[in-house]
């Protein structure tokens, strides 16, 4: 409880983290009500050609597309889509990299290079390459886009928590446990991963920044949630045909995707500077 | 000797990589669902010339002889025919290597030219005003699509205004083909038009893909500039009193360059990835065109082709980075 407010504390006085947060609140909250918030919320299913290609105005906000569906509408439900494809493909990656990157970094044995080699050549690879790769052999949608992100992204959990394994390994209170006779699975899960786990928190945070940029792309290259689903990234391949009339067909969901890639990095680097001081400012996110 | 030890190890780990990157792409090659074979042949297709083109691709062997044939010839620079055009995909990607390599030298040298500067002055101004525009500026360069970058671009400078061409590499044929860099080629046999045609054709590319980049060179430049200000050994020339210019631009940056050196493969990795999507929206020959040609294609032969190529260029730059770092800083290791 101290800690929490500690850290509301300091987050407040950070107004730029601050900005992040919100970002990510309102991500949360559009997702949520946006059944609510959507003033064409039928647009996601239903076309109305007469409609197609209106510039913004009272009734369409963002304009239309080239289906008379509002965008809007469409981009309120896309916030969905964004967040249950960052929050699963993180999730797993997590559950993968954290314990692969526990057990390589508390044992030091031929085992323990193996399982870094093997997480050194999937990073050898740029992630959106391996994951173009995958995404394509398994046919384009949100559960191959998911499958794809989270195999490419665990190893930088892996990194993460086998240098930290590494480097706290060292201290008293650790091998003070194993003198008195704690079990392995005890030592790395009750003592060295609760002492790693701002950084994890920070490297998760920035993570999804990434992640929502990389699935974007992943959409915007056809590989993403098959039409009508109102991806952010393929609507923004959709517009490209209509371009420069249709200037607004594009703009709401680029707008969208930076502000939200923007609210993670943000809160990222916040977090960053409260929780792990050693470290200043994050270097992109994908590193 | 450690130095060598060490560098030896850093080769020796060059070929398992290599050999796991191959599984990888195997892997992914050989559980697709859908029936590549069946999609090659064609609808009217019969099942005997089917099956006889899934002999003729070796696709009807046992996965483990699959997978010992498929790490021979990718050996041999041999990866299999495309899907769609049945052209060998060794040739298809290394007529299109020197176009992605031009736009990723010139990206990296634009973002180094104009990121480290700015690294260094939001870091000697930190916190004044030209500081924070800058990061602003750099916190943007890493949350914004670059497809979508890309797109505005095309919107402003090549639709709305007409300053830029709106895609490819040139508009006429090209210069007289010698390295297939375009910049090069045309100064070899001097034809400025074509040089001309070349370097408006860059602009738009260029711009979109150094910016990410940049952003992260300004962030390093920044951070290894700050963190060198506060050391013992600038603190020692300040009480020595050298001139604030010389301590700056000779001792700081010479330091603060050494983290930035070591993240070119790290830049690296982001410009091929954006590669991918700049040349995609640029209609840019090269690999990543390609990449995105295939996709829409179901060429996974190529594909993979692609992917395997990509991977290697980037495993041989990571190699060469950390011997470089090395030798440059040993404190490192």
């Amino acid at each position: 409880m101290e800690t929490l407010r500690f850290l509301l504390k300091k987050l407040i006085e950070d107004r730029v983290a601050l900005l992040g947060a919100l970002l990510i609140l309102l991500l949360i909250f559009t997702a949520i009500a946006a059944p609510f918030l959507a003033t064409f919320p039928e647009d996601i299913a239903e076309f109305h050609p007469p409609n197609r290609l209106i510039a913004p105005d009272g009734t369409y906000w963002f304009g239309t597309d080239r289906m008379g569906s509002d965008i809007y509408s469409r981009i309120l439900f896309g916030a969905r889509i964004t967040i249950t494809i960052a929050i699963i493909a993180i999730g797993v990656s997590v559950i993968i990299g954290v314990p692969i990157g526990l057990v390589a970094g508390y044992y030091h044995t031929w085992f323990s290079d193996l399982l870094m080699r093997t997480s050194d050549i999937f990073l050898a690879v740029p992630q959106i390459v391996l994951a173009i790769a995958i995404a394509q052999t398994l046919g384009p949608s949100i559960e191959n886009i998911i499958l794809a992100l989270s195999a490419t992204y665990w190893p930088f959990w892996t990194r993460l928590v086998y240098a930290e394994t590494r480097s706290i390994q060292k201290e008293t209170f650790i091998e003070a446990n194993i003198a008195l006779g704690a079990s392995p699975i005890r030592v790395m899960f009750m003592h060295v991963l609760p002492n790693i786990s701002s950084s994890i928190i920070v490297r998760t945070t920035i993570g999804m920044g990434g992640t929502i940029l990389t699935a974007a792309t992943l959409g915007f290259l056809g590989l993403g949630a098959p039409p009508p689903s109102p991806e952010w990234g393929r609507m923004i391949a959709e517009s490209r045909e209509f371009l420069p009339e249709a200037w607004w067909y594009a703009t709401a969901p680029g707008l969208a995707i930076f502000l939200v890639v923007m609210g993670f990095n943000l809160f990222g680097d916040g977090l960053r500077d409260i929780l792990d001081p050693r470290i200043r400012r994050s270097v992109r996110h994908d590193e | 000797m450690r130095l060598l030890v060490l560098i030896i190890n850093r080769f020796l780990w060059f070929f398992p990589t290599i050999l796991g990157l191959m599984v990888i792409t195997f892997t992914i090659s050989h559980v697709i669902p859908a029936d590549p074979v069946a999609f090659v042949a064609g609808d009217n297709a019969t099942n005997e010339q089917i099956e006889a083109l899934r002999a003729q691709l070796g696709l009807d062997q046992p996965m483990h002889i699959q997978l010992f044939h498929y790490i021979i010839n990718l050996a041999r620079g041999d990866f299999g025919v495309s899907l769609y055009t049945l052209r060998p995909i060794s040739e298809d990607l290394a007529s299109r290597l020197p176009a992605t390599m031009e736009l990723t030298i010139v990206s990296v040298l634009v973002s180094t030219l104009i990121g480290v500067p700015l690294g260094v002055i939001s870091a000697i101004r930190r916190n004044s005003f030209l500081d924070h525009v800058v990061r602003i500026f750099t916190v943007s360069g890493l949350a914004i699509a670059s497809f979508w970058f890309a797109i505005l671009l095309q919107l402003f400078f090549a639709m709305e205004l007409d300053w830029t061409p709106l895609q490819g590499r040139t508009s006429g044929w090209g210069p007289e083909h010698v390295t297939g860099f375009f910049l090069v080629d045309s100064l070899l046999s001097w034809d400025l038009s074509e040089l001309r045609a070349a370097t408006l054709h860059l602009i738009l590319p260029v711009t979109t893909l150094a910016f990410p980049a940049m952003a992260t060179i300004v962030r390093f430049t920044r951070a290894g500039v700050l963190n060198a200000m506060n050391s013992n050994y600038v603190l020692y020339e300040e009480a020595m009193g050298f001139p604030k210019r010389v301590i700056i631009w000779k001792y700081i940056l010479r330091n603060a360059l050494i983290g930035t050196i070591t993240q070119i493969g790290l830049i690296f990795g982001i410009l091929i990835a954006g590669a991918v999507v700049v040349e995609a929206v640029f209609d840019w020959p090269g690999l990543g065109y390609y990449a995105v040609q295939s996709i829409i294609q179901s060429d996974y032969n190529a594909i993979m082709g692609f992917t395997f190529v990509t991977g290697v260029l980037f495993i041989i730059v990571n190699l060469l980075v950390d011997i470089a770092q090395v030798f440059i800083d040993p404190r490192e290791t």
